[in-house]
């Protein structure tokens, strides 16, 4: 046993810190810092010095840019990350397809899609949930229908996270009927500036445009953009999420809204009430913190899926950032009524009356973190079911 | 006890849901045309005396017309206008506060009370806008924040302090000195951020006095936190209402959501954070005519109960519409706003708590 960070350890943590601080200009940190959304180019621009530094895809294959880093160390990354409010390196290209095609494409999708989705030269968006096919995943009916070299896809997606500022979506679909409703699904990229695609805003409770939705009509794929084999996409969806999870928990992101706490709530520290609060939420993080790192050290092949374990991190993680937005508005007071509320779906940095605006979104947004990517009651589901064997089987 | 409204509240109870839900309809309202429905329907004058032009309407019947308004989405001022600053003209008194009132019950002027300055949570007793007299009139400079159901032709009543102690100076928005800023409010409705610099103000605009204001206030602040209550428990009561019916057509996994006992078990759960909000709304306009310290406590213990009611009802009617319930286009998600924007209005749950321990309860 070695509870605490080896020293090596904890020189990677210093080196990193360092880094970050030097080459990420501050003007992007302030704007992560204050919660406001980043213009497309300050992601770009922040992805590619992260890129530069080994620090995009350490979790990648060594031919492709990864790094030989234990899983804590790649841990101690995504928390400094987070921490010193750089942009995190954009999750569906870095964590969700760059392994899946990593592992399953071919050399020719390797070599034309790895290099670019790592500088963030290409930028991938997440088609998977359909209207009809959300905690429910496998219900998902958009269709890709062979014809020669190409498919023709139509269908919906919909929550598609960033698709007015992807080039690509990377599609489940599904190519056949008939058995169980996990078999005929298979994994389809498409340019998103092919003819048939339309991308409409949804405009979400936190005054912003994040979320879209996409509609395929007649589109046509080629056969060369299939991932893998056809009827196998359900296999690289489950293995796309057992994938790099060493920052399911958010530690870092947390760790920056408590900090925030405590330069806003002024008075509100003597406050008895609110201070319990607090002080509940760094001991809730304390505890996410180490969760965290048992986890992620306790590494397993990617082909066995995603470590059930990790729902507590999904769960826990994203109340505490749920909690610190409410200690956030909270500080605010009355304040929060006039801080400006962006109202016409706010793309760039919002030019709200003050900083505090962006806080106000922030507590709107956060229910989100219980809802996507598998909603708490699905996770709870998991762990019912996969850790204490509770029910069948999922 | 009774806790059935009579047939006269009844009938007050539908006609004006029937007039918010018509409004809540219009695709885009005309703010101008429903206040002039309101006036039509008496409900500018309900609450006040039959001596002031009013209705003489009771907080019972106030409590019926803002549960309705909850549940409708009411987007005019009424509370702020009618509930909040009519009611204190109403006990100030005198002329000016007469005058003032009368136009509003007509519906030609609205007034509002500008309580919150910035950097000072939810505290109003003690401004730092100052007002100096010099025989003709005041002088006015400071800033206040968050005044709902102020626009730029309102009459802004403004505690000050003074010499003597707390004024309350009745400032038309238009007044050379004052600034105002008109921002939207998370729940999509607008408030005012308003600076005073030595803004001119005449003798003849002062209401109420020093000795009495203090009190006068906190009773028309309690009287407007009970009516916020009431306007929650309607939202609430919406809210779950949507949620619900969702729970019964959103299907996955071949079957209504509903049918899972993990998702019934949180609806059951909102259901009685409501119920429990609707009695102490009820113990709240119950107490309204009692001695200030109990009134005080009585209201301060209703809002702490309903914020927490609230803050539950709304995230997990969020959590249950799942991804619908984010987007801004669906009603839950304007529910949510709205009851967040309610739970600050006139103080948060830890300000309340504060006050009923205060108080040694």
């Amino acid at each position: 046993m070695e509870l605490g960070f080896t020293e090596d350890e904890r020189r990677f943590r210093a080196e990193v810190r360092r880094t970050l601080i030097e080459q990420v200009p501050e003007r992007i940190r302030q704007a992560v810092r204050e919660e406001k959304p980043l213009p497309r180019a300050w992601m770009v621009e922040a992805q590619r010095i992260l890129n530069r530094n080994g620090y995009a895809v350490p979790h990648w294959p060594i031919a492709w840019g990864g790094r030989d880093w234990s899983a804590v160390k790649r841990a101690i990354l995504a928390e400094e990350i987070d921490r010193a409010g750089v942009p995190k390196p954009l999750p569906f290209n870095v964590a969700l397809i760059g392994p899946v095609i990593a592992a399953f494409g071919s050399e020719a999708q390797k070599r034309r899609f790895l290099p670019p989705i790592a500088n963030l030269d290409l930028w991938f968006c997440q088609g998977f949930s359909e209207p009809g096919a959300g905690s429910d995943l496998a219900s998902l009916r958009m269709a890709a229908v062979r014809e020669g070299d190409h498919y023709r896809v139509s269908g919906q997606k919909i929550w598609t996270t960033y698709a007015h500022k992807a080039d690509w979506i990377f599609c489940l679909v599904r190519t056949g009927q008939g058995g169980r409703k996990h078999e005929g699904i298979s994994f389809l990229l498409i340019d998103l500036r092919t003819p048939g695609i339309e991308i409409r805003p949804i405009r979400t409770i936190d005054g912003y445009h994040h979320l879209n939705e996409v509609f395929f009509d007649d589109v046509r794929v080629p056969v060369e953009n299939l991932v893998g084999e056809e009827g196998k996409g359900w296999d690289y969806a489950r293995y796309l999420l057992g994938q790099e999870r060493t920052s399911m928990g958010n530690v870092g992101f947390s760790r920056r809204r408590l900090d925030r706490v405590r330069e806003l709530a002024g008075p509100l520290l003597d406050d008895p009430g609110y201070r319990r609060r607090l002080t509940w939420a760094e001991i809730e993080l304390k505890a996410l913190e180490i969760t965290q790192m048992r986890v992620v050290a306790n590494e397993r092949p990617p082909s066995a899926g995603p470590d059930p374990k990790t729902s507590i991190l999904k769960v826990k993680g994203g109340e505490l950032l749920q909690t610190a937005a409410g200690l956030l508005l909270d500080a605010l007071g009355p304040e929060a009524l006039t801080a400006g509320f962006p109202q016409a779906a706010a793309e760039e940095p919002f030019q709200g009356h003050d900083a505090r605006s962006a806080l106000v979104s922030a507590y709107f947004s956060s229910r989100k973190y219980s809802i996507f990517g598998g909603a708490n009651e699905i996770q709870r589901n998991i762990l019912a079911k996969a850790v204490l064997g509770l029910g069948k089987a999922a | 006890m009774n806790f059935e409204p009579d047939e006269e509240q009844r009938l007050l109870a539908a006609s004006v849901a029937r007039l918010f839900e018509d409004h809540g309809a219009q695709p885009s309202a005309d703010p101008v045309r429903q206040w002039r429905d309101y006036r039509d329907m008496g409900l500018l004058g309900l609450p006040f005396a039959e001596a002031n032009g009013g209705h003489g309407g009771r907080f019972e019947d106030v409590m019926l017309v803002m549960e309705a308004y909850g549940r409708a989405l009411g987007q005019v001022p009424y509370p702020a206008v009618a509930l909040l600053a009519g009611r204190l003209l109403e006990a100030a008194g005198g002329p000016t506060a007469q005058a003032l009132l009368a136009e509003m019950i007509a519906g030609t002027k609205r007034v509002a009370l500008a309580l919150y300055e910035p950097g000072r949570r939810y505290r109003w007793d003690d401004p730092a806008t100052a007002a100096e007299c010099d025989g003709e009139g005041w002088t006015l400079t400071g800033a206040k924040i968050a005044v709902l159901g102020a626009d730029r032709e309102t009459v802004l009543l403004c505690p000050a302090t003074t010499a003597e102690g707390l004024r309350l100076l009745a400032v038309p928005a238009g007044t050379a000195g004052v600034a105002m800023e008109m921002l939207p409010t998370p729940d999509g409705r607008q408030a005012a951020n308003v600076r005073c610099d030595d803004a001119r103000i005449p003798a003849a605009a002062e209401i109420g006095d020093p000795a009495r204001n203090p009190a006068l206030i906190a009773a028309a602040v309690d009287g407007a936190i009970a009516a916020a209550c009431a306007e929650m428990v309607g939202a609430m009561e919406r809210l779950l209402g949507l949620t619900v019916d969702y729970l019964g057509v959103r299907r996955q996994f071949g079957v209504a959501i509903g049918s899972f006992q993990a998702l019934q078990h949180r609806a059951a759960d909102m259901l009685m954070a409501i119920e429990q909000a609707r009695s102490m709304t009820i113990h709240a306009v119950a107490m309204l005519d009692a001695p200030a310290a109990e009134r005080t406590v009585a209201v301060a213990a209703a809002k702490a109960l309903v914020n927490r009611s609230s803050r539950f009802v709304g995230q997990q009617a969020i959590q249950l519409h799942g991804g619908m319930g984010l987007t801004a286009e669906y009603p839950a998600g304007r529910y949510f706003q709205r009851l967040t924007v309610l739970e600050n209005l006139f103080g948060d749950t830890g300000h309340h708590l504060d006050i009923v321990e205060r108080a040694g309860v």
